[in-house]
């Protein structure tokens, strides 16, 4: 990436930036700053912006394209919170409150000899992830999809290390095979892999379904790996509630039984999935950070 | 992390008023309503301080761009003054003064300095925003007692 290409929207300036203002800025700057932010990126995040727009139209049938991009505004709002967030807790470790919804099912994940934790790009999975490692004094695996910056990249597995203070791993879907049978040995030797579920980038083996009635391309990583190692899926997201303030949402586990005709498990598997990420999504899309389309036109 | 929900302060006003209430009065960074107060408050005293200088000679077009301008002016000026402050203060902190508070809290000095000074102005010009800069004056006012207060009662320095 050339030395231009360090502003770009992806570039790994403006997260230099956020840790500079975590540092050296007062938390009653952040209202206003936060809002010309928006401003900012809802301009100059062009694709993130018509992205979520074209969400939204499916997520929210009915809905008016002008009302959508004060929605796409309101995402982006709560998607620089939510990394301001992130990363006041990476490195001043300031106080945050929580909720959990869905006690008994994650106190049962914390408690699992292996488990597959699938989540979507929403709310603060950094932060959750911290704070799983946290509360449960547990390793856990993140498996990302490649940020487009190298440096980038490189800041934010620092980051999500640094913030679950070494619990928390960071792997990228490039790594092709490697990675999944990396992944499988993880589970069967009891450790829990969190994996973002909503969305397919590059050439990862996918699985068509569908989504508020449209076709969508998931990943078909999480299934195919429940299935082999026979462990549990946990849909689970971290949703933002307010200032300082977040849900830890946890629903049943999924268990794919292996009935021989692998097609269909992992068909079922994802169907359950897509319900889960309906009601989810459907009752919090102003969280939704699926900065890029995700329903086929 | 924290389960709590005790509310708690950063301003000294509010968390004297805490104490008063038998609630605590330690700082905490927590509190959204006193985020977007404070963080509103001293946005738009800058901003109706730098607006007394748009002609009013202009268009009324003109002067409606102006001002919608100005809302991004006025967001710049403040991140590189608070950018140019975390370098005084860094190289203060490097001559052994302002060492055991952070820069984020040090910075306050530059930001209520600066509104004040703004609000100082406004005064002048009478109108609603002279109101605006009056609340603004009388707030920092009561925060410096309430930081005496608290200091005096427990002996914490009250960084206000």
């Amino acid at each position: 990436m050339s030395r231009l290409g360090r502003f770009a929207v992806k570039g790994v300036f403006w997260r230099h930036y956020l840790d500079w203002a975590v540092i050296n800025l007062p938390f009653y700057v952040y209202p206003v700053q936060l809002v010309f932010f928006t401003f900012f990126f809802f301009f100059f995040a062009a694709p993130a912006r018509r992205a979520v727009v074209a969400n939204l139209a499916v997520v929210l049938p009915g809905s008016s394209r002008a009302m959508n991009y004060l929605r796409a505004f309101r995402t982006l709002s709560n998607f620089a919170w939510t990394i301001s967030e992130a990363a006041i807790h990476k490195i001043i470790k300031e106080e945050f409150s929580y909720e959990i919804i869905g006690a008994e099912w994650l106190e049962q994940l914390g408690a699992a000899p292996g488990a597959i934790v699938l989540t979507a790009h929403m709310g603060s999975y950094d932060l959750g992830a911290a704070l799983f490692a946290e509360k449960f004094h547990r390793e856990i695996r993140i498996v990302r999809a490649p940020e487009p910056d190298r440096q980038s990249a490189e800041h934010l597995s620092a980051s999500l290390e640094q913030a679950g203070d070494g619990a928390v791993k960071v792997d990228y879907n490039t790594a092709g095979a490697l990675l999944s049978f990396d992944l499988l040995k993880a589970l069967r030797a009891g450790e829990i892999v969190s994996i973002q579920g909503d969305r397919v980038e590059g050439e990862m083996g996918q699985v068509t379904a569908r989504l508020f009635g449209h076709k969508v391309q998931l990943p078909n990583g999480p299934f195919v790996l429940a299935l082999v190692a026979q462990v549990p899926i946990y849909p689970l997201f971290i949703a933002r509630f307010g200032f300082r303030r977040y849900a830890i949402i946890v629903h049943e586990p999924i268990r794919l039984e292996n009935t021989g005709d692998r097609e269909r498990d992992i068909a079922n598997g994802v169907g359950q999935w897509c319900a889960i990420l309906e009601e989810t999504v459907g009752a919090r899309w102003d969280q939704w950070f699926a900065f890029t389309p995700i329903f086929a036109r | 992390m924290s389960t709590g929900e005790f509310p708690r302060f950063y301003f000294a006003l509010p968390r004297l008023l805490a104490r008063f209430r038998g609630g605590s009065s330690e700082r905490a960074e927590t509190n959204g309503g006193e985020a977007w107060i404070a963080s509103i408050v001293t946005y738009l005293v800058s901003y109706l301080f730098f607006a007394q200088f748009i002609p009013a000679t202009l268009g009324l077009w003109s002067r409606a761009l102006s001002f919608i301008l100005l809302a991004f002016l006025v967001w710049l000026v403040w991140l590189l003054a608070l950018f140019v402050n975390s370098l005084v203060i860094k190289l203060l902190q490097t001559c052994g003064l302002f060492r055991a508070i952070p820069i984020r809290r040090a910075q306050s000095i530059l930001v209520a300095g600066t509104a004040s000074a703004m609000s100082l102005q406004l005064l002048q010009g009478g109108g609603w925003s002279a109101e605006i800069a009056a609340i603004w004056l009388v707030a920092v006012a009561m925060n410096l007692a309430a930081a005496a207060i608290l200091a005096l009662r427990n002996g914490n320095r009250a960084h206000s």
